[in-house]
């Protein structure tokens, strides 16, 4: 019991800290592209392709963040699962 | 619709093929479901290309082949952007036809009865090794085997110790970025259509027909699009900057 409770504060807290931090820095990346394009508008095509891959790669990041609550949620640590077994016994 | 799995999961129309515990089919239980789905994509986008490449034409080409001769072009000045002229032609085959591959595979989950095999590590996890591969290949062809681990070895070579776990640990990170990527975001939008169609037909009760997850599939289609996109680019880049030993190739 203790386990889910701390798994969801820990889930509850962790993703939202990674999606914050992924979204300022993508809001940097995209202010800093959009203020290239301003500039130059011929370089347009070059800044949004370069934009677009900046953005992805910050975005893994914080896919990264996901994927561990997933595994947490749907696969568990072992130990704790058997713990929960032996405690639901 | 029974809940025996996980909700989130559910059959395609080539479940007939694949031996699950209801039903014993063609294929042996450990092939799962998401790999006749990778046949069909494949099956599709081969029948595409046979058709359009029948009867090709220099001086008045049709409209089929008019439209895959730009998108073959654009793939190839794509790659030739970031490789340089000398790898272009023989890397433009794979990393175009990884492109188009990840972006069918990813793309098909969006059409009622199939599932995306990008949304499954088994197949991400493949493109990614064959990415690995593909890097090592070309910068031990391009470069010699001796020059490749010298490069590993960092500049100055009394730094060796360092810089060889630091180059083996970036190098190996390179393959795990690369797949985690790709599935996280395939998954991620397939898990909200999911979720938005299990609210509509849980919570709007009488309006279930009701399509709410419309736009997050135009936002699927996008970010399929964005993360093809960028495991394309990122392996030319990683092709690249291996090839051209330490100076990094900007485009």
């Amino acid at each position: 019991m203790a386990y889910l409770v701390a798994l969801v504060l820990a889930i509850g807290f962790g993703v939202p800290i990674a999606v914050l931090s992924g979204a300022l820095g993508q809001g940097k990346a995209a202010s800093s592209a959009l203020e290239g394009i301003a500039r130059q508008p011929e370089a347009a095509g070059k800044i949004q392709t370069a934009m677009i891959i900046g953005l992805a790669l910050i975005e893994s990041l914080v896919i990264y963040a996901l994927l561990i609550s997933l595994i947490l949620l749907f696969v568990g640590i072992p130990s704790a699962s058997k713990l929960i077994e032996t405690v639901v016994k | 619709m029974h809940e025996g799995g996980n909700p989130l999961e559910h059959p395609t129309w080539l479940r007939f093929l694949v031996t699950t515990e209801g039903h014993k089919g063609l294929l042996p239980s450990w092939v799962p479901e998401m790999v006749p789905v990778t046949w069909l994509v494949i099956l599709l986008l081969c029948v595409t290309v046979f058709v359009a490449s029948r009867k090709l034409r220099v001086r008045a080409p049709g409209r089929f082949q008019l439209a895959l001769e730009f998108i073959v072009t654009a793939l190839e000045g794509f790659v030739r952007n970031i490789v340089g002229d000398r790898e272009a032609k023989f890397l433009t085959p794979i990393i175009g036809a990884t492109f188009i591959f990840i972006l069918c595979c990813s793309l098909i989950g969006l059409i009622p009865g199939f599932i995306s095999p990008t949304a499954n590590t088994g197949t991400t996890v493949a493109l990614a090794l064959m990415a690995f591969l593909l890097v090592q290949y070309v910068a031990i062809s391009r470069q010699g085997p001796v020059n490749y681990i010298r490069h590993f070895l960092g500049e100055p070579i009394w730094m060796a110790p360092l810089m060889l776990p630091i180059h083996l640990v970036g190098e190996l990170a390179r393959p795990l970025s690369l797949s985690i990527r790709l599935f996280g975001n395939i998954f991620g939008e397939e898990t909200v259509i999911a979720v938005m169609v299990l609210i509509a037909t849980s919570i709007l009760g009488k309006l279930f027909w009701v399509p709410i997850q419309f736009p997050m599939m135009l936002f699927a289609i996008f970010g399929s699009l964005v993360q093809s996109l960028v495991f394309s680019m990122l392996v030319s880049i990683y092709i690249a900057v291996a090839v051209a030993g330490h100076a990094e190739e900007h485009h």
